[in-house]
């Protein structure tokens, strides 16, 4: 076994060899067959490298074994050398149709997992007959029907394949999903997938356009949710905590990072008091961050997010079960960096931010389109990045080993020096009385807005170099732009009737009696809010119809603006 | 477009029918101080005094605009127009300002009853900008029912909303800290009602009996303050509010020429006279003025005598400089 | 005319449509404050009449819309609306994410000036400057 010295870890007869062995174990039961790994230079690589000789066991106690307390090296014994990451794109134009041919190629590219982007409008909780023509499906597919969503998902396994949906309280698009899976006679405990917008509080503070239903009344809906969730869809995790929204809005590294680990503290908080077992709610809880160019920062961001959420949940929590400990996240490469001049730079960009992800131990991600600045991304630049996760996956060797950065002297103490200062947003946010008040009195949006003029600063000064923005700039032919053509005006229109004539071939007694149940449900703290969605949607309500309903009852997701 | 100009009827005629573009545009002419300003107020004078003027002040974040987004929804609903001037605060150092109160009031930015005006304090002290009178003034004569002052809130004296509303309004929040401690240092004197807002706050109640507590110590009054508690979000004691506010102005238009419209055209008054002076005293070549200065240099004369002197030079001659 | 400011430009920066990016909107806000402007801030998803109804009651010289989820779509109803409320003189702004295609037709629609992302603070501020003090000559002295 090689070793590595570290000035932390004194040599000395080592005191975690039964933790390695154990370790070891546990990989060989899980890897299957483990095919020697040699480099191009025919060296054998071993799947993990470690200081066997630490005689104060701070290596234990700092980093572990992967799969074992504290996680920090990854939260599986074999992490990418047994499973790589999934790859989950996330797409959507246009109309239900165009995204259905769109994804069926996406997927015969390599994505093993499918994602879908609705509309604006849909964002919003509006029906696409309710909004001006010009901005329908322009940086998303229309979905306002269970019959649409039939359509988005046509000839795609359901239940063999991950799900991501890009879905806000009050998840009109699960509902949807799980209806269309009913009619298709697929059993709800196959059906395996992410509600990855779930976080309405980084919607209050980051995304508005997700923000529907006030902080309130989305605390009620998501808990509702999950409950229904856990008994029907038990494979389905109903959490995704984001801290992308807030990182892109502004936040540095660590502050999204000790904001999103504040978020997810709150959430177990309300679950807990709802009743739910953390040794089980935790189990479902997954994490999407952002991922930015600064390599090592990021690397350490993942490596001590990781350390504090293992360790923060048995100290608030007293969980015990490891699956509950297990800091799962998706990742997505970071648009901020992306530029718009000389868009085919930024190739190289996603690149970097995407190899500093699958080092910090990412379990899925999306890369961005070269074309991040200019529009939602044209068909070509979707396959680039595609293509960047297929090379880095399959031909940079960047699985071969267990958190390969472990033990570099600067990767650890980066490492370290994140943790406290994540440690002091969490501080922070306690002190403030926890998330939901943080954010409620404009406290979280501040701290944010100022990271966000600080860097600005820093760009306009020149003080941070932008390759083709404010160093290295060159003239540029603007027609040799990419740009992906919008919808047409005629498809959108087709669309708006589809809605007009499924609308009038409801049922309106069943319609209104759903929607007076769902309001019923809303008003009553005892009646399933989300169980009552389903039901809507069986009956043909739309998306339009249930927000309505729900903003009435549980009032409008007004976000605090502050300037 | 075609060009409406020539029919169009001056901005006097309809800023009185109450054209939110005339009163709109009468308010920036106020506020830039041009030329035509003291010929616009002269000709308003006499369509003054109809609307109740209500001021609102109380520390940051103690929910003014908020509370203002329900006092106007409230006072829509009995039937009545609205016009609201918010004041906030103009960077000292480089005199630009985010102006966000009417973040808060959006929900009525479409109703041809309510006009909102956001005003920059651009460096005058007291809470409000050095036009906010004149503003209050045209919101008058546009006719509106009811106009609302929310002032800076910064801890200020506040007197001048003192001066220029029929009816105070101080605002605290219950876990604000010391904002008791403010209204205690001088600003409950003025107050017309007090008003806890947040009532949701677990402090709220504890609040209000401070503040009734504080009210018990002083000497009664022909008009006794209430304390009320508010909240500006579920609107919980707008009613309650807004009865108060109208109680209350009914027993100030009563009193005769020291009431709000006097205050305001008093302030007036006042600033224009001290601007008047500054510019001659700071602009004009003339003899006597210099010696003044001369003279208070040396310390030959007090700077009562010098007042004197000055005031007695500028009213000799107005052509000078 | 005036080559000067008599008073601090007053600039609405709003949002229209369904977008909610406002990491720029904010950083402009703050940099037109740190450059003595008034900035009217506002809530995202203003209808076209609500920013022309703002506009009317602030008298503002300058609108500058952030637009970078393609609601930009709708400034040239926008500049229509601006123009029948007789509020030709006010200056309109773009930026975000507009295509180059789209800032032609923006410009052909009475917009002043598009801004891209790397768009620095000096040049926003001195053109924004620029447009408050030609709306302010523009306007109506009634
Ligand atoms: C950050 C970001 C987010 C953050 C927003 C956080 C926030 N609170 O603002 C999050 C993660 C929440 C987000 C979400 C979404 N996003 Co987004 N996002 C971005 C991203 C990566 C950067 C935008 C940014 O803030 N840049 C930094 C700021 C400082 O730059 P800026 O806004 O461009 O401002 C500069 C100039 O443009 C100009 N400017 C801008 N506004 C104004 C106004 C005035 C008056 C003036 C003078 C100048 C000016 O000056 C600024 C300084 O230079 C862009 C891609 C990109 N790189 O631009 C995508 C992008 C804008 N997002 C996009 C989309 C589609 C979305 C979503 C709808 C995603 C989805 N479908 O699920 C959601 C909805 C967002 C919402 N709430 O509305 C698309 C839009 C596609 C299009 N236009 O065709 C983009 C282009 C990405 C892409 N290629 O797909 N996003
Ligand atoms: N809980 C609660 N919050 C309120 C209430 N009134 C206002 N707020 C919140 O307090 C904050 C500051 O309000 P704002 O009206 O801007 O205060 P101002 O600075 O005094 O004008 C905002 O977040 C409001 O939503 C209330 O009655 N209860
Ligand atoms: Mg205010």
């Amino acid at each position: 076994m090689n070793k590595i010295a570290k000035p932390v870890m004194s040599t000395g007869k080592g005191t975690h060899q039964a933790a390695f062995d154990e370790w070891q174990q546990n990989y060989h039961a899980l890897i299957g067959e483990d095919k020697p790994v040699r480099n191009r230079s025919g060296i054998k690589v071993e799947p993990l490298y470690w200081p066997s000789d630490d005689p104060d066991g701070a290596y234990n106690e700092k980093l572990g074994f992967p799969g074992a307390d504290p996680m920090t090296r990854g939260i599986y014994p074999t992490m990418h050398r047994g499973r790589t990451w999934s790859q989950r794109q996330l797409i959507g134009l246009g109309r239900p149709v165009d995204f259905n041919g769109r994804i069926k190629k996406i997927l015969a590219s390599g994505a093993s997992a499918l994602s879908i982007i609705p509309c604006n409008s849909v964002y919003r909780g509006i029906d696409c007959d309710e909004v001006e023509p010009e901005i329908l499906g322009t940086c998303g597919t229309i979905i306002n029907t269970e019959e649409d969503m039939d359509i988005c998902l046509a000839d795609i396994p359901i239940d063999e394949i991950s799900i991501g949906l890009n879905d806000p309280s009050p998840f009109t698009m699960l509902a949807q999903m799980l209806v269309v899976a009913e009619k298709r006679g697929i059993d709800w405990k196959k059906v395996t997938g992410t509600s990855n917008q779930s976080d309405y509080i980084s919607h209050f503070v980051a995304n508005h356009m997700f923000y529907r239903l006030s902080l309130q009344g989305a605390r009620r809906v998501q808990l509702d949710t999950a409950a229904y969730l856990a008994e029907h869809v038990p494979n389905w995790n109903a959490f995704s905590i984001v801290g992308q929204h807030m990182q892109q809005a502004g936040a540095t590294p660590a502050q999204a990072m000790g904001l999103t680990l504040s978020t997810a503290i709150q959430y177990a908080e309300d679950c807990k008091a709802r009743g739910m077992d953390p040794e089980k709610f935790l189990e479902r809880f997954t994490f999407f961050f952002d991922i930015s160019i600064s390599f090592f920062e990021e690397v350490a961001k993942f490596r001590a997010g990781r350390r504090i959420w293992n360790r923060l949940v048995s100290d608030r929590f007293g969980v015990t079960n490891p699956r509950a400990k297990r800091f799962k996240f998706h990742a997505q490469t970071s648009g901020c960096d992306l530029t718009r001049q000389q868009p085919l730079n930024n190739i190289a960009r996603v690149t970097i931010q995407a190899m500093a992800g699958i080092l910090g131990g990412l379990q899925s991600m999306h890369t961005d389109g070269y074309d991040e600045v200019l529009s939602t991304p044209t068909e070509d630049s979707a396959k680039v990045a595609v293509s960047t996760q297929n090379i880095l996956k399959h031909e940079a060797h960047l699985c071969d080993v267990i958190d390969p950065l472990g033990g570099s002297y600067y990767v650890e103490s980066l490492t370290d020096a994140m943790e406290v200062e994540i440690l002091n947003v969490i501080a922070e946010i306690d002190a403030e009385g926890g998330m939901f008040k943080a954010v409620e009195s404009g406290f979280v949006q501040e701290m944010i807005g100022a990271s966000a003029l600080e860097f600005q600063d820093q760009v306009d000064s020149g003080e941070q170099i932008v390759v083709g923005v404010n160093a290295f700039k060159e003239d540029e032919d603007a027609s040799a732009r990419p740009f992906l053509k919008r919808p047409s005006q005629v498809h959108m229109k087709q669309q708006v009737e589809q809605l007009k004539k499924i609308k009038a071939a409801r049922d309106p007694a069943l319609l209104n009696n759903a929607l007076q149940e769902l309001r019923q449900a809303a008003r009553s703290e005892d009646i399933n809010v989300f169980a009552a969605e389903i039901d809507a949607v069986r009956a043909g309500a739309t998306l339009g119809e249930i927000v309505k309903v729900l903003r009435d009852e549980l009032g409008f997701g007004q976000p605090l603006v502050v300037a | 477009m075609q060009d409406q100009t020539a029919e169009k009827p001056g901005l006097l005629a309809r800023l009185l029918a109450g054209q939110t573009a005339a009163l709109a545009r009468a308010i920036s002419i106020v506020e830039r101080d041009g030329p035509t300003v003291s010929a616009l107020l002269k000709a308003i004078q006499p369509h003054l005094g109809r609307a109740i003027v209500v001021g609102f002040t109380g520390p940051p974040g103690a929910g003014k605009s908020t509370l203002v987004n329900a006092f106007i929804g409230e006072m829509r609903g009995r039937g009545r127009t609205v016009a609201v001037a918010a004041v906030d605060p103009s960077s000292p150092i480089t005199g630009g300002a985010v102006l966000g109160d009417r973040i808060r009031m959006a929900e009525h930015t479409m109703d041809a009853g309510v006009f909102i005006r956001s005003l920059a304090s651009r460096g005058h002290l007291g809470g409000l900008s050095a036009s906010a009178a004149r503003v209050a003034d045209l919101m008058d004569a546009a006719g509106f029912d009811v106009i609302v002052l929310e002032t800076v809130g910064a801890g200020q004296s506040e007197v001048e909303m003192a001066e220029m509303a029929d009816v105070r309004i101080v605002i605290s929040a219950p876990g604000l800290g010391d904002d008791v401690q403010a209204i205690k240092a001088g600003i409950l004197e003025i107050a017309d009602i007090l008003v806890v807002n947040k009532s949701d706050l677990p402090l709220a109640k504890r609040t209000v009996g401070q503040l009734q507590a504080m009210l018990a110590l002083r000497a009664p009054g022909d008009w006794k303050v209430p304390v009320l508690a508010t909240n500006a979000v579920d609107r919980t004691g707008l009613c309650e509010l807004a009865d108060a506010v109208d109680h209350r102005a009914a027993t100030r238009k009563m009193k005769g020429p020291r009431d709000a419209l006097g205050g305001r055209t008093r302030r007036l008054l006042a600033q224009s006279v001290a601007k008047y002076a500054e510019h001659r005293v700071l602009n004009d070549t003339c003899a006597t003025i210099d010696a003044v200065v001369s003279d208070l240099q040396q310390a030959g004369i007090g700077l009562d005598d010098a007042i004197t002197k000055v005031l007695m030079r500028l009213c000799e001659s107005q052509d000078n400089g | 005319m005036n080559d000067v400011l008599l008073a601090p430009a007053r600039v609405l920066v709003t949002k229209i449509g369904l977008d909610g990016h406002d990491r720029g909107s904010r950083i402009i806000a703050a940099y037109l404050r740190d450059a003595g402007m008034e900035v009217i801030y506002t809530n995202p998803w203003q209808a076209i009449d609500a920013v022309v109804a703002l506009a009317l009651e602030e008298d503002v010289d300058v609108i500058g819309i952030s637009s970078l989820a393609t609601d930009h779509l709708l400034v040239p109803k926008l500049m229509v609306a601006l123009d029948a409320a007789g509020l030709g003189h006010v200056r309109v702004v773009v930026g975000g994410i507009v295509p180059d295609e789209d800032e032609a037709n923006l410009l052909a629609a009475g917009v002043s000036k598009v801004f891209h992302p790397g768009a620095v603070r000096e040049d926003i501020v001195t053109e924004v400057e620029r447009l408050a003090i030609a709306a302010s000559n523009e306007r109506p002295l009634d």
